[in-house]
């Protein structure tokens, strides 16, 4: 950590969001506005001085010598997590990074990894791991009229609510793996700002040409599921469980086989239009 | 052979009631279970000092109607696969799960006893992966199939 140290930094920046508290120091002069977007959502600057995690990007200057690359390098603390010719990879780097260790850190809230949408005053939160169609769910959600809560996570505070965390949307191209962002806005939906109760979760994977024919799951076997989810169940096991026991009191889960998006995501939201009589009732 | 004959639930387990199911946590294991009604029901009733003919004489007052002894030791034995009793110092034979759901019949009245577990993820298992072409320090990181190259998903 001396070594970083002693080097020339042009700009810093301490920040605390969802009580995690970090700080993000560059070498060059008029970065800082680039990696400002790249924070997790709510974020607030923080004055303390000490923080839990502490990345450091030395962005490569000079002129590069014949045949030789120059590159960026970010670290966290003293731990080199990405080194590249390109800056916007470093800069998603430490997106992904800062996103994910407060995920983990966090004891005022348990993350989940899992897609939510907000509906009639309720949470629809689609648990899954990378690959499952979560984000391909959450748009075609938005595309019918949900309000977008996050593609990645959901944040689930001490009484059961899910909170947004409404960054931009990684949506993968068709038969690629590549991600472009695109915001809720720019999509033509609005992001959710009121924590929410969940009222569905849904817990499906994608297979092509599957036909959508969900069955409903016990609240034990959905809390279990959403566990599976859980960034800090090891770390955190007595709030994980005291959370997922608020957060899945009113609720109910489906578990699938889905094809195609729009037609599963019409029939998450039938289903829970239908839910929403059968309570009034 | 004791612990058989009266097994004892563990009690370095977190649990939390869900309507009639129970979610257990092994903190040593970092295992996450599910216990339907029954099971949850028997392994409550593991105290120590409780043969399964008592215990399913006591589940039987419980829920009003008959439970045969072949549920409990079905439950004893899918709790004790799961690591939630006291495991034995001498190995106990067990009862297939055939040979219980033989003995107990079709027209059981309770709801066979079903334990379902999961591995806790660390974060990293719960995180998303890192997409093609992305910068990652190992392949761990990467969506499958993709493997960390010269520090990029590939």
């Amino acid at each position: 950590m001396k070594k970083l140290d002693r080097l020339d930094w042009a700009e810093r920046l301490t920040l605390s969001a969802f009580g995690v508290r970090a700080g993000v120091r560059v070498n060059v002069s008029g970065l800082l506005p680039r990696v400002l977007p790249l924070l997790p959502p709510g974020w607030t600057k923080s004055h303390r001085v000490i923080v839990e995690r502490l990345y450091s990007l030395v962005v490569a200057q000079g002129c590069a010598r014949a045949g030789m690359r120059r590159l960026h390098v970010l670290y966290a603390d003293t731990m080199p997590v990405a080194r590249d010719a390109a800056l916007d990879q470093v800069l998603a780097a430490l997106e992904t990074d800062l996103h994910r260790y407060t995920a983990e850190a966090t004891s005022d809230m348990t993350f989940l990894h899992a897609g939510v949408v907000g509906w009639q005053g309720r949470a629809i939160v689609f648990p899954g791991r990378s690959l499952s169609g979560k984000t391909t769910l959450v748009r075609e959600m938005l595309r019918l009229g949900a309000t977008y809560y996050s593609d990645e996570f959901a944040v689930v505070d001490d009484f059961g609510l899910v909170h947004p965390f409404a960054r931009p949307l990684g949506i993968r191209e068709e038969s690629s793996y590549a991600q472009t962002k695109y915001t809720a806005e720019g999509l033509g939906a609005a992001s959710g700002v009121k924590p929410l109760p969940m009222g569905m979760a849904v817990i499906c994977k994608y297979e092509a040409g599957a036909r959508w024919q969900p069955a409903s799951l016990s609240q034990g076997q959905g809390a279990l599921e959403l566990l599976a989810n859980s960034f800090a169940v090891r770390s955190q096991p007595h709030q994980t469980l005291r959370r997922l026991h608020n957060l899945v009191r009113h609720s109910v889960f489906i578990k699938g086989t889905r094809g195609e998006a729009h037609e599963a995501a019409a029939s998450i939201l039938n289903l829970s239009c239908a839910r929403e009589r059968l309570e009034a009732t | 052979m004791k612990e058989r004959q009266f097994p004892r639930a563990r009690v370095d387990c977190l649990s939390r009631e869900f309507s009639n199911e129970v979610l257990v946590y092994d903190l040593q294991r970092d295992v996450g279970h599910c216990l339907n009604s029954t099971a949850a029901a028997a392994w409550k009733l593991c105290d120590g000092n409780s043969s399964p003919p008592q215990i399913a004489r006591t589940l039987s007052r419980q829920l009003s109607t008959r439970v045969d002894e072949a549920v409990v030791l079905l439950a004893l034995d899918q709790l004790a696969a799961a690591h939630l009793l006291v495991e034995p110092e001498v190995p106990v034979e067990r009862l297939s799960r055939r040979v219980a759901l033989r003995r107990i019949g079709i027209a059981a009245a309770v709801a066979l006893p079903l334990v379902t577990s999961i591995v806790a993820p660390t974060p990293a298992q719960a995180a998303s992966c890192v997409p093609f072409n992305q910068l990652c320090a190992n392949s761990g990181q990467c969506c499958p199939p993709l493997l960390c190259v010269l520090n990029r998903c590939i």
